[in-house]
């Protein structure tokens, strides 16, 4: 049972998420067209990737160590959660260079709520809702193509999906919140694309140097590769043991980053 | 106007794009070296693992160096053939009324980016390229360096093409204000389009055909293809003649959307 005081906290975030969503509902059917084309972005992102490994797979019947069955339920957990970061993160993340540039970021904290809560998750892109229908669509269906799926073995996903996910927050906002300290350094944030590429494919297609560097000092590997590994490959225990400790790891480290950073902070309004 | 003002007022913006560039310089190396080289890596470390699991020594009649050069250059190319900076600046200006300050100058809103697009492009292309020929060098990848600089001349008149679409879509902001998504949009569309995540011979005959003839594969698998050899002359020569039908249609469409949306224009934020 929860303690009082940590219920009464957990109910005031929860209170504020649900104003962010529906402020932020408004402010994107606000302008129509912009909706409607971020909608059909995600698609074309979705349609790139699975194009590109449906193309390659022309050529070459395995890359890695997997199929073309197993690289389409790759992609599912991939689109999965890039759904989820498209929809609590992405926007919040990607305008906070800008927010410390412009000093936004005062405004935010002198709220009497925690900052790195409120710089992270104070915009909720409704439209990428419908990516996250698309995302697990397609994932059942390529779940479906599989000749022998373990039912069991797919029930790791709703563990190591979430630490994926807990990773990439801690890495995507480790790099944002560099901003702090470098100040303008836009192109800083699109370094971690370029990172985030490497989670990507599957871990197995690397040289084995750098798939423990994906899986360990830079986790992306971790991001969409371990909990496909869950589903795909024989079981791997230290690897999900693994992956479950670090994503709480990564989130404190971030915190502590986040602490660290603020102490570095020139307010740009004043 | 003389044509000598209108040379000397353009070579002004040229050269205002390549200071105010190179005024950041950890943000311009990492935009135009580490996020290329980055890229570049994922791209090649897949080919690699493309041949090993195909065990074959040529696919589509191409050895693994090619892909590999390919990779290389596609990734720097790419670089120089996209505009997200500059439009979303245009998109911006207009949608905030700060154009209105450019309005008023004896120049056309058109020049003054097009020209700082070019200065930027160029100062990206001098230091980004020093790295795949670096590369190619070491490796011994496949380049036909006698190409290079027709391969240079057609990228730099399809960047021409590129801004075009970039005015089109700024133009519409007269008429929807937030047109962002379509930025996005077009460039995730580019991204299949150009080739830059597989050459397009790989494709089955008739998407490929189709993709050829659409100036975008100016923007990476012409130039690419032919600086390695995949590709001849006739095809380069192809590809000049897609890209000026595009530039007229795209110099057509930009002029009407122009003059009927500052037309519109209520000079908001004036």
């Amino acid at each position: 049972m929860l303690a009082p005081e940590l219920k009464k906290t957990l109910i005031k975030y929860l209170v504020i998420y649900k104003a962010f969503i529906k402020a932020s509902a408004i402010a994107e059917i606000e302008f129509r067209l912009n909706f409607i084309m971020r909608i059909f972005n995600d698609i074309i992102w979705y349609a790139a990737q699975i194009f590109t490994f449906e193309v390659l797979f022309r050529h070459t019947k395995l890359i890695g160590s997997w199929d073309i069955y197993q690289t389409r339920v790759f992609l599912g957990v991939l689109f999965i959660i890039d759904a989820f970061y498209m929809i609590f993160l992405q926007e919040n993340l990607d305008k906070f260079s800008e927010k410390v540039r412009k000093g936004e970021l005062d405004l935010l904290l002198t709220k009497p709520v925690n900052s790195q809560f409120m710089i992270s998750f104070q915009r909720v892109s409704v439209s990428c809702f419908g990516n996250l229908m698309i995302a697990f669509g397609w994932f059942i269906h390529s779940l479906l193509q599989l000749q022998d799926v373990s039912w069991g073995r797919v029930l790791w996903i709703f563990l190591l999906i979430p630490c994926g996910f807990a990773i990439l927050y801690s890495i995507r906002f480790a790099i944002a919140a560099l901003s702090i300290i470098l100040v303008r350094a836009d192109n800083l944030q699109f370094v971690w694309y370029q990172l985030y590429r490497l989670g990507m494919r599957p871990d197995s297609i690397y040289l084995r140097w750098l798939q423990i560097i994906i899986l360990t000092i830079l986790p992306v590997g971790l991001i969409a590769s371990v909990p496909a590994r869950a589903i795909l490959d024989p079981p791997e225990f230290w690897v999900y043991a693994w992956s479950i400790l670090a994503a709480p790891l990564a989130l404190i480290l971030t915190s502590q980053f986040w602490k660290f950073a603020l102490t570095k902070y020139q307010s740009a309004s004043s | 106007m003389s044509f000598t003002a209108f040379c000397r007022r353009n070579l002004g913006f040229f050269k205002l794009a390549v200071a105010s560039n190179l005024e950041y310089r950890l943000n311009f190396l990492i935009d135009s070296t580490v996020q290329p080289l980055v890229s570049s890596v994922v791209e090649m470390v897949l080919w690699m693992a493309i041949f090993k699991g195909a065990q074959a020594v040529e696919i589509a009649g191409f050895t693994q160096n090619y892909y590999l050069a390919y990779a290389l250059w596609a990734t720097f190319v790419a670089r120089i053939t996209v505009n997200w900076m500059y439009e979303f600046r245009m998109i911006e200006e207009i949608d905030t009324g700060s154009i209105n300050g450019l309005l008023i100058r004896p120049m056309s809103y058109f020049e003054y980016y097009l020209s700082q697009l070019l200065g930027y492009k160029f100062i990206t292309t001098i230091i980004s390229f020093i790295f795949p020929v670096i590369f190619i060098s070491l490796l011994e990848l496949p380049t036909v360096w006698t190409r290079l600089p027709a391969a240079l001349v057609l990228i730099f008149y399809y960047l021409i093409f590129v801004y075009g679409m970039s005015f089109c879509i700024s133009s519409l902001a007269f008429f929807f204000n937030k047109v962002n998504s379509l930025t996005v949009t077009k460039n995730l569309a580019l991204w299949l389009l150009t080739g830059e995540l597989f050459p397009l011979d790989l494709m089955p005959e008739n998407i490929k055909n189709f993709f050829l003839a659409l100036p975008f594969s100016c923007g990476v698998y012409i130039p690419v293809g032919y600086i390695t050899g995949r590709i001849d002359h006739s095809v380069l020569l192809h590809g000049f003649k897609t890209t000026t039908i595009g530039l007229i249609i795209v110099s057509v469409l930009g002029f009407f959307l122009w003059r009927k949306g500052v037309r519109s224009y209520a000079g908001t934020g004036a």
